[in-house]
């Protein structure tokens, strides 16, 4: 696989993870707190931010995690066998986002643990300071793992075969592209945007961001297949 | 101000405690601020929707947090539809 085309897969598959809305629950929550409890901008803007460099973070972490373990397993020519279970774990989890990413009711709750969605609930209530609202960012990104962890493996495989400072734009590339929803409601929060509309958006389109994340998997599960698997077969024939 | 109207939190699992009229005030003004409304108008408003909730709780003797929660979200809607929609959706959000 030539490097633009590398590229092309992470910015696809990061793409994908974007359109998953825990994070952005967690922010637009965090935001409404924050100016109901009569903090300055100044506090929101910091509580904020701090939010974004904690998922953002999270996600460089796991990306990075996972690319080294399986730099460390299989080397940087990853077996097809593996590529093959990457791409059944793209279609499974692709067809649960279609089927359960939102729960059946008003809203925009989602199929995460319920736990999870409290304990969240709480350290939003709690949350006060930079550092609380840095570590939510971070927890925020493990709360959705069940739904991440598919682009997270595919962006890692093809990371692993790219060259060292490749590797790096790779892993910035991602980080940026997940991060951006969490950086535009950044900017419309900051900028004096309501949160109900920023919510009455995320209500009325959730079927289509729920649509698009699965149709995107299964596009993203049928190219690495045909450029990974197919053309291999085809070449030793 | 007490009614002595029991609030029955979560169907049960959390502990049932009196309602409290500063309590759910303060809630609504929450709510208010958080969609930008001025203090003031956020003040009026909550003590607007909470006469109008204790209206509703003389005629009961225990709530459930739930119910309290659905009369004060229709009594805001009336004053302040924006923080209506988000007083309701504070707990579907996540």
């Amino acid at each position: 696989m030539n490097i633009p085309t590398s590229l092309a897969i992470i910015a696809f598959a990061a793409l994908i993870h974007a359109s998953f809305q825990l994070s952005v629950s967690v922010l637009t929550l965090l935001s409404a707190h924050t100016i109901g409890a009569k903090h300055s901008q100044s506090k929101l803007l910091h509580l904020t931010i701090s939010f974004l460099f904690g998922a953002g973070l999270m996600t460089i972490l796991l990306l990075s995690f996972i690319s080294l373990s399986l730099l460390n397993i299989f080397g940087s020519d990853t077996p097809q066998i593996v590529w093959a279970v990457a791409c059944g774990m793209l279609g499974g989890v692709a067809i649960s986002i279609w089927l359960f990413y939102y729960r059946h009711e008003k809203g925009t709750t989602l199929w995460v643990p319920r736990g999870v969605a409290s304990y969240l609930h709480d350290r939003i209530k709690s949350t006060k300071i930079g550092a609380e609202a840095f570590s939510l960012g971070l927890t925020s990104v493990l709360g959705e793992l069940l739904f991440i962890i598919a682009p997270i493996v595919i962006s890692a495989l093809v990371l692993i075969q790219l060259p060292a400072p490749w590797q790096l734009i790779g892993i910035i590339v991602y980080a940026i592209i997940s991060t951006l929803p969490l950086i535009i409601i950044w900017v419309l929060i900051s900028s004096g945007h309501s949160i109900s509309d920023i919510q009455k958006w995320r209500e009325s389109n959730k079927t289509f961001l729920q649509f698009a994340a699965g149709t995107g998997l299964i596009i993203l599960m049928f190219f690495v297949y045909a450029n990974e698997l197919l053309i291999e077969v085809a070449g030793k024939v | 101000m007490s009614l002595g109207v029991d609030i029955i939190k979560h169907g049960g699992e959390r502990p049932t405690e009196r309602y409290k009229r500063d309590k759910l005030r303060s809630s609504i003004v929450a709510t208010c601020l958080s969609v930008r409304a001025p203090e003031g108008q956020s003040e009026d408003v909550a003590d607007l929707v909470c006469d109008a909730v204790e209206t509703w709780l003389k005629k009961h003797s225990e709530v459930t947090s739930h119910d309290l929660r659905t009369v004060a979200a229709r009594h805001l809607k009336k004053f302040h539809p924006e923080a209506a929609y988000l007083y309701e959706q504070h707990r579907i959000t996540i």
